[in-house]
């Protein structure tokens, strides 16, 4: 769903503002003079219109050809444990139970790993999959089942320790508060291609909400248009969606029209560019009410893609918001995140490698699967960049607690891609013989968030914004595309 | 929920050196190896032994019964020679326990290596140890800097020892953590840092050195430590001079001149002053939260006189809004909530603290005594009630009532959060990032942390007096003083009553046993019969029995003829009896065994033969159940009754109730009576079986039930002091002299109770008679003490205490407002500028240190602070020089000269345009609807909110909504759910009261546009301003709009808006008038009579756009 052709050309997002305020103004006296009832009845087509050319949200030249067109990140929150998954290691079970080889520790200043921790062996069963043959745990075998349509990269590196930092270093690039978020940058960077819902949706599944909570999909120092919009678990996915009790459709596109032409004089008399927001936001909010109910509606989809999905059209699960995430992408989505929490397998009772990772894994095994499968058949892979991981790995060594389980891990973890442009059916990266550090093709946390902006056509040594006098990036000062995930 | 330890063993380890390693608490389980002993533990007898030897290297996990063991674990594998101890809580099915993993010490192996190689040389501390630390360790572990708080530069300081205690002790090189560094045993890592180790001939020089006692020369020469920073706030604070402006720049005080010179070297000229009608919505927005009123704004608008501005701004600065605007930005300081948090999050009463921060703000209180207040009033000598409610600042600290978490855990956390709470509020500081290590950034050390750790570690945290401190309103303290007394005079009138009375026990007490229990006489010959049909039997033994395929419920008719033995009747007993057919025994049909006897009944025939109804006053039963009392059987209604069952114990036992009729009934000759026994109770609460029987006796004694005549067979001598007790309470209850006097006093104390019930309490500091020893905790973890420290301020922060004095929070409040400390002045000027621009001088409000960002007018920074410290911390004051200074009266509008240079306006070339706060917009909302209830402080209310917000919550929260005033309180008042707050808060970026917020980002999102105009409470209020206007404006579409944009936004609407408003009017009249039936639902439920119903809903569709601007939740 292309909202518009207008579309708005410029060097750098920069300058968006400043001409924004021109035109508006401009508009807003254009708009004045005309029968606002006459625009009422083209609601919301009109609303859309009229605001199109120059809503902060609207598509947006790229840097480059674009590979991919929206994002769906499926992000495990806690950190799955990639040796138990992905990267299965044979040296690491015939040194169950041994201290960590000195060769790993000498020399080497860990601030949080101890060195009396001894080496821990998989319980789990790998096999080979598909034609490509990649080795995957049979704790996953729904994924294993697409490993030729995915690229899985084993060298993943990330730089913090602690869930929330960590959380926030691969959303934002950086482990402290206060940077935009990886879904922000990208609705900053090429707008939505949707007109009727936000370009940046957060669905949460799992026991709880994860650590570091709302600025993992905040819009930092970027205009606030661009933070993330959570949906609820609930059958109203966005409070106060509905009119009050006897406004009808045409009432509220009224309300809109008279709201959005009074701010707009606001605009011309002020010139502050967050009224342009706020007119912005309820444009968008007046097409929510009618976009994101249907969207929750899945009464559309057939059986077979509920089965596919194992979702629950009542209940709210990773299943149904596997399903939502599809949904949304079809509608012009740019970023869809969704988070799937209790992943931090220490070694508690209800924490640990044991029933909580089956659980876990049962739990997003098979959508996160017919996710991948539900995209291809709909033609939609090619331009969908999927992405499922978390904020780090796990030690190879075990953790001294009651049941089994592994230290948070950051020198080595493993993720999974699909689509946008990734190439299928490959392993990128290796680590070494207890899956330590990686020793082939690392991918730091910023070469995955360079990649990811590339595959959606922008340069992320490009997509800047300058605050406190100086340009900031997702990548920081660091990333490389990594073009070996490529397709 | 913690578990008690049921079985525990004495376990005693013996290394194969021979060493025993025996437990001094309580074992749950023990495991060497891969071995478990916790079977075997369990299985002997307590205090049997059991041996099991363990190899060095060797694995032990021993867990002990419960969490609070954990001190002994640590000090036991300490004595026991155990090392790299790693300890750690497991939570599981509401057990708690602490697991601790040990690895017998390798060392001694090693060391006895290197001491073959040395043998015993003799070790010269000055030539051989001393140039050794210094080559290798003095780097990171001297003068300079001291990493993990250890210098070794001279030998003393090497033998005090840093954060993990003392580094060498003498004679024990083994123990001695330098030595144990050399070899990176334990968790140590291994020094020196990131170079080679010392070879192994110098490790033995060290070694030995100890192992010789650690001498050195008595003289040895201690530099003083130079830790010291040149970072801007830490610098002692001066007051700079006022700029000179040449040409005056329409500077109108110092604020200005700093400002203005700073433009003036841009060439950039400051923006003109803003129209009196901006700023009297500014002035109002900022300095109470809420809008003008149309009156206050036109007298501002029309007066003339050349203070009227400065007028405003202190009849504005006298409101009491004024504290609860100023309350609410301190609140999010505080992190103020009504809940507990965390998963539970249950509900904690704390608002007297809320209320006591809107009054020292109201009345001024000076900066600096409202620090101490609140960090330390409970330590003010002769504390009053206030000042101890104002501790509720520290203890807004979440609590976690979760099973099986570990209480001394989330008590670390609390104080941690203290610490860092007041790092950010008053210093400016993240002090917490030094918990766990030494901060990254700025001079805090891991000790420095702790020692102010410790300032906190003493409070009490637990009594019930810290948690529901008593606040008394003047009324309730009335109250109770008046009602003291008089209880006192009741209790001793009763007492002296009850004296006289009990000279009669013995006398009543051998009634009792004269009537014993074998005065009562069964009746014979009984025709039994049941008004519903019920199939009753007669058993050998008089008792009655009821068949089980019967009627729910049922009337049984018992007809009997008095004996001739019996002349006269005084009572009826009726015994519920048990038996095995019976629902569990009965006595009673229900399924539990209960039965309900709605009436009991009696009528006696009369010498003419006609059945003449036996009045009934008494009735005692030797138990009742609660809301069922025997007495109930003989009220008259059919709907009470008298039921047996019980809290605790068997309900299925006999009981007996005794029925007394007005006067006794004689029967010289035999005489026939009908018994009618009413069961109305739904659910075949029928008597399975009961007996009848008559009794002559005493009244007196045979209201004496069956229990307390098992008493009285007792000696005197051999009752227990309850048993006596409880018949003296017996006796008397048969005075009915004393009734009257016993219910004056039950009265007067339920009236007290009823006062004591509504006292609000607070949750308060209260320091503990004990002080706790503060360790450090190594890496953060509580459970791994380091060395001991001495409550303290940090080290680096000025000005500095005496040396080793511990402080406590009294000592360190009065350090923080002490005007030598250059950070407190600096943070709160700089907050207070933060909330009239948007944004801090100091950008980063809460990081003064080096990772914060640089004030962009240093010098205007300082002039405050000293400003505010001048004006004895008077914060009114330092309002009015920030709000009366040409800077903030400026135009907040956008500059296009400035758009590409200073986007963010940190200049200060005009002033900004900022949204409001989550609780102003609601309150603009209701000021403007005219709804506003002004009423402060007192318990939070319950205004509407959507539903389903408890969905995720592991607890729902109890929400009753408010119908009355309270619907529309300011949301200062509003209650706060930590767990589940009303999502608009969070839409509009209110803190979830977790941590301390000292600043709230402001976001503008498709979310609150639809909060604003679809949220039911937030509709409810634009109804309430249509009905306002119509209401009270001239009858005509251009004075209505004026009006309401006066009431909105302080001022009239321009020609353009005027136009667009009545051409949205026009176009809702026709759409209501065509839609009735919306225009029924649309309109106010109330709105004057003359005004037609499409006119009414085309207002309530016209406030609601009104209300949905961004000009009325922004303050320009």
């Amino acid at each position: 769903m292309h909202a518009t052709e207008s579309r708005w050309k410029s060097s750098t997002r920069r300058h968006f503002f400043r001409d924004c305020q021109v035109g508006l103004g401009s508009m807003a006296l254009a708009s004045m003079m005309g029968d606002p009832r006459a625009a009422v009845r083209a609601a919301p087509q009109a609303v859309a219109a009229t605001a199109s050319g120059r809503n902060p949200l609207a598509p947006r030249d790229v840097h480059f050809p674009a590979r991919a067109k929206s994002v769906i990140f499926m992000f495990m929150a806690g950190g799955p444990s990639q040796l138990e998954l992905f990267d299965y290691k044979p040296k690491l079970q015939d040194l169950h139970g041994k201290p960590i080889p000195q060769s790993y520790i000498e020399n080497k200043r860990f601030a949080f790993l101890k060195k009396d921790q001894t080496l821990l062996g998989t319980d789990r069963t790998f096999v080979r999959r598909g034609e490509s043959g990649t080795e995957v745990s049979t704790l996953l075998p729904h994924i294993g089942s697409i490993v030729d349509e995915i690229t899985v990269i084993r060298s993943m590196k990330t730089e913090v320790f602690n869930h929330g930092p960590a959380k926030l270093f691969v959303n934002t690039g950086s482990p402290r508060f206060g940077r935009p978020s990886m879904g922000a940058w990208v609705t900053y960077g090429i707008g939505s291609e949707s007109n009727r819902l936000p370009g940046f949706v957060v669905l949460q599944s799992g026991p709880r909400g994860p650590r570091g909570g709302t600025p993992l999909w905040g819009s930092g120092f970027l205009p606030t248009t661009y933070q993330g919009v959570p949906f609820l678990n609930g059958a109203d996915p966005i409070l106060s969606l509905s009119n009050p009790a006897g406004f009808d459709d045409s009432s509220q596109g009224d309300f809109i029209n008279a709201v959005r032409d009074l701010n707009r004089l606001r605009y011309a008399e002020t010139g502050d560019a967050e009224i342009n927001t706020r007119i912005a936001a309820y444009e968008m909010a007046y097409r929510m009410q009618s976009s994101a109910p249907e969207l929750m509606d899945l009464t559309g989809e057939t059986r077979q893609t509920l089965e596919l999905y194992n979702a629950d059209p009542a209940k709210p699960s990773f299943a149904r918001n596997c399903l939502l995430a599809r949904r949304l992408v079809e509608q012009g989505t740019r970023f869809v995140q969704l988070y799937h929490t209790d992943w931090d397998h220490h070694g508690n009772p209800g924490t640990n490698l044991g029933q909580p990772l089956d659980d876990r894994c049962r739990e997003v095994d098979q959508p996160a699967a017919a996710l991948v499968k539900d995209l291809k058949q709909r033609g939609l892979l090619d331009e969908t960049l999927v992405i499922w991981g978390g904020e780090f790995g796990r030690t190879p060594q075990g953790e001294p607690r009651d049941v089994r389980g592994r230290d948070h891990h950051l020198e080595a973890y493993s993720m999974w891609m699909a689509g946008g442009g990734v190439a299928a059916g490959r392993t990128i990266g290796k680590t070494d013989e207890i899956g330590y550090y990686p020793i082939e093709d690392r991918v730091h946390v910023h070469d995955l968030q360079a990649t990811v902006l590339h595959l959606l056509g922008l340069d992320h040594l490009r997509l800047t914004f300058r605050h406190q006098s100086r340009d900031y990036r997702l990548t920081d000062v660091h990333g490389n595309v990594v073009h070996k995930l490529l397709a | 929920m913690g578990r008690n330890p049921t079985t525990v063993a004495s376990i005693t380890l013996v290394t194969s050196e021979g060493k025993r390693i025996v437990p001094t608490f309580p074992v749950f389980m023990c495991r060497v190896g891969q071995a478990s002993l916790r079977r075997l533990a369990l299985g002997p007898p307590a205090g049997g032994e059991l041996r099991r030897n363990i190899a060095t290297g060797c694995d032990i996990t021993v867990t002990c019964a419960s969490a609070s063991e954990s001190g002994f674990l640590s000090q036991w594998m300490a004595k026991s020679g155990l090392s790299r101890c790693r300890a750690s809580r497991e939570i599981m099915s509401n057990k708690c326990w602490l697991s601790c993993v040990a690895l017998l010490a390798a060392g001694t192996v090693m060391s006895a290596g290197v001491r073959v190689a040395m043998g015993q040389e003799s070790v010269d501390y000055e030539r051989q140890v001393k140039p050794l630390l210094e080559r290798h360790c003095v780097d990171c572990h001297g003068a300079e800097e001291q990493s993990s708080g250890l210098r070794v530069d001279a030998a003393q300081l090497a033998l005090r020892g840093g954060d993990r205690g003392p580094a060498v002790i003498a004679g024990k090189s083994d123990k001695s953590l330098l030595f144990q560094a050399l070899l990176g045993q334990g968790d140590l890592k291994r020094m020196p840092l990131d170079q080679d180790p010392l070879s192994k001939r110098d490790i033995a020089i060290l070694r030995n050195w100890i192992d010789q006692g650690a001498t050195y020369p008595g003289d040895e020469r201690v530099r003083p430590a130079k830790r010291q920073s040149d970072h801007w706030s830490f610098q002692p604070l001066r007051r700079p001079p006022v700029p000179m402006l040449d040409n005056g720049h329409g500077a109108r005080n110092a604020i200005d001149a700093f400002v203005r010179r700073q433009l003036a070297q841009r060439e950039v000229r400051p923006s003109r002053e803003a129209d009196r009608a901006t700023l009297i919505r500014r002035l109002s927005l900022d300095l109470l939260g809420l809008p003008p009123t149309m009156q206050d704004t036109r007298a501002f608008v029309n007066d003339r006189r050349p203070d009227a501005y400065d007028r405003l701004v202190d009849s504005l600065l006298s409101s009491p809004k004024y504290g609860e605007r100023w309350g609410r930005h301190w609140l999010d300081s505080a992190r103020y909530a009504d809940s507990n948090g965390f998963t539970i999050d249950s509900a904690r009463s704390i608002w007297k603290y809320r209320d006591w921060v809107v009054s020292a703000l109201n009345r001024d209180l000076p900066f600096d005594q409202f620090t101490i207040e609140q960090v330390a009033g409970d330590l003010l000598d002769n504390a009053s009630v206030d000042q101890i409610v104002a501790t509720g600042f520290h203890r807004n600290t979440l609590i976690n009532e979760e099973g099986g978490t570990d209480k001394e855990q989330f008590r670390v956390e609390a104080v941690v959060d203290r610490v860092s709470t007041t790092g950010v509020v008053f210093l400016g500081l993240s002090l917490g990032c030094a918990r766990c290590h030494a901060h990254k950034f700025d001079p805090i050390s891991q000790r420095d942390f702790y020692q102010m750790f410790g300032i906190f570690n003493s409070t009490d945290e637990y009594s019930a007096s810290s948690r529901n401190f008593r606040v008394p309103a003047p009324e309730q303290t009335r109250r109770i003083a008046h009602l003291k007394p008089q209880i006192d005079q009741a209790e001793r009138t009763l007492a002296a009553h009850d004296r006289q009375l009990l000279e009669r026990f013995p006398e009543w007490e051998a009634g009792v046993t004269a009537a014993g229990s074998g005065s009562w006489t069964s009746v014979g010959q009984l025709k039994l019969s049941s008004q519903a049909g019920s199939t009753l039997t007669e058993q050998d033994d008089q008792s009655v029995f009821l068949d089980f395929s019967g009627p729910d419920q049922d009337t049984f008719v018992i007809e009997a003829v008095t004996p001739a033995t019996l002349k006269r009747i005084t009572a009826v007993r009726l015994e519920t009896l048990t038996h095995p057919s019976l629902p569990n025994m009965g006595p009673g049909r229900a399924a539990n065994g209960n039965f309900v006897l709605s009436e009991f009944q009696i009528e006696v025939q009369d010498t003419a033969g006609a059945l003449q109804p036996l009045e009934l006053v008494e009735a005692v039963a030797d138990h009742s159940q609660a809301g069922h009392p025997v007495s109930a059987a003989i009220d008259g209604n059919e709907k009470t009754g008298w039921a047996i069952n019980v809290k605790t114990g068997s309900l299925n036992v006999n009981r007996e109730a005794v029925f007394f009729p007005r006067q006794a009934l004689d029967c010289p000759e035999p005489t026939r009576l009908t018994v009618k026994l009413v069961q109305r109770a739904q659910g075949k609460y029928l008597l399975g079986r009961f007996r009848l029987s008559f009794s002559g006796g005493p009244p007196d004694a045979l209201k004496v039930p069956a229990g307390l005549r098992k008493i009285v067979a007792i000696p005197a001598e051999k009752r227990t002091k309850p048993q006596q007790t409880q018949l003296e309470n017996a006796f008397k209850l048969t005075d009915p002299r004393r009734k009257p006097i016993a219910q004056r006093v039950t009265d007067l104390r339920a009236q007290m109770n009823k006062v004591e019930a509504t006292i609000p309490t607070t949750y308060v500091m209260q320091e503990l008679k004990k002080p706790r020893a503060t360790h450090i905790h190594i890496r953060g973890d509580f459970l791994r003490p380091g060395a001991v420290v001495t409550p303290t301020v940090p080290v680096l922060l000025k000005p500095r205490p005496p040396a080793d004095k511990p402080l406590n929070r009294l000592d360190l409040a009065r350090w923080l407002v002490n005007p030598q400390n250059p950070l407190t002045a600096r943070v709160t000027a700089n907050r207070i500028w933060q909330r009239f621009f948007g944004v801090g001088l100091v950008a980063t409000e809460n990081d003064f240190g080096s990772q914060g960002a640089r004030p962009s007018h240093p010098q205007l920074l300082d002039w405050l602070a000293t400003e505010l410290i001048r004006q004895r911390w008077s914060l009114k004051s330092l309002h009015r020089v920030i709000v009366t200074s040409a800077t903030y009266r400026q135009s907040s509008h956008h500059r296009s000269d400035l758009a590409g240079s200073d986007p963010r306006n940190r200049w200060l070339a005009r002033q900004s345009r900022l949204r409001l706060e989550a609780e102003s917009i609601r309150d603009v909302f209701l000021a403007s609807s005219g709804l506003l209830f002004n009423r402060m402080g007192g318990p939070p209310v319950h205004p509407p909110q959507p539903p389903g917000i408890y969905v995720l919550t592991q607890q729902k929260k109890p929400w009753p909504e408010d119908k009355g005033p309270d619907r529309y309180r300011r949301a200062i008042y509003t209650y706060f759910w930590r767990s589940s707050p009303d999502p608009f808060m969070s839409t509009f970026d209110a803190p979830k009261a977790n941590t301390s917020c000292t600043r709230r980002t402001r976001s503008n999102t498709p979310l609150q546009a639809l909060t604003l105009s679809n949220d039911r409470g937030f509709f409810e209020i634009a109804q309430g301003l249509a009905a306002r206007v119509l209401r009270e404006a001239s009858a005509n579409d251009g004075q209505r709009i004026n009006y309401a944009f006066r009431l909105c936004l302080a001022r009239t609407a321009s020609a353009q808006e005027q136009h667009r408003i009545a051409q949205f009017l026009e176009a809702q009249r026709d759409h209501f008038a065509n839609n009735p039936k919306q225009a029924r639902q649309v309109a106010p439920p109330v709105f004057p009579q003359h005004v037609a119903l499409q006119e009414a809903a085309a207002w309530s569709a016209t406030a609601r756009v009104l209300m949905n601007l961004d000009e009325f939740i922004t303050r320009e």
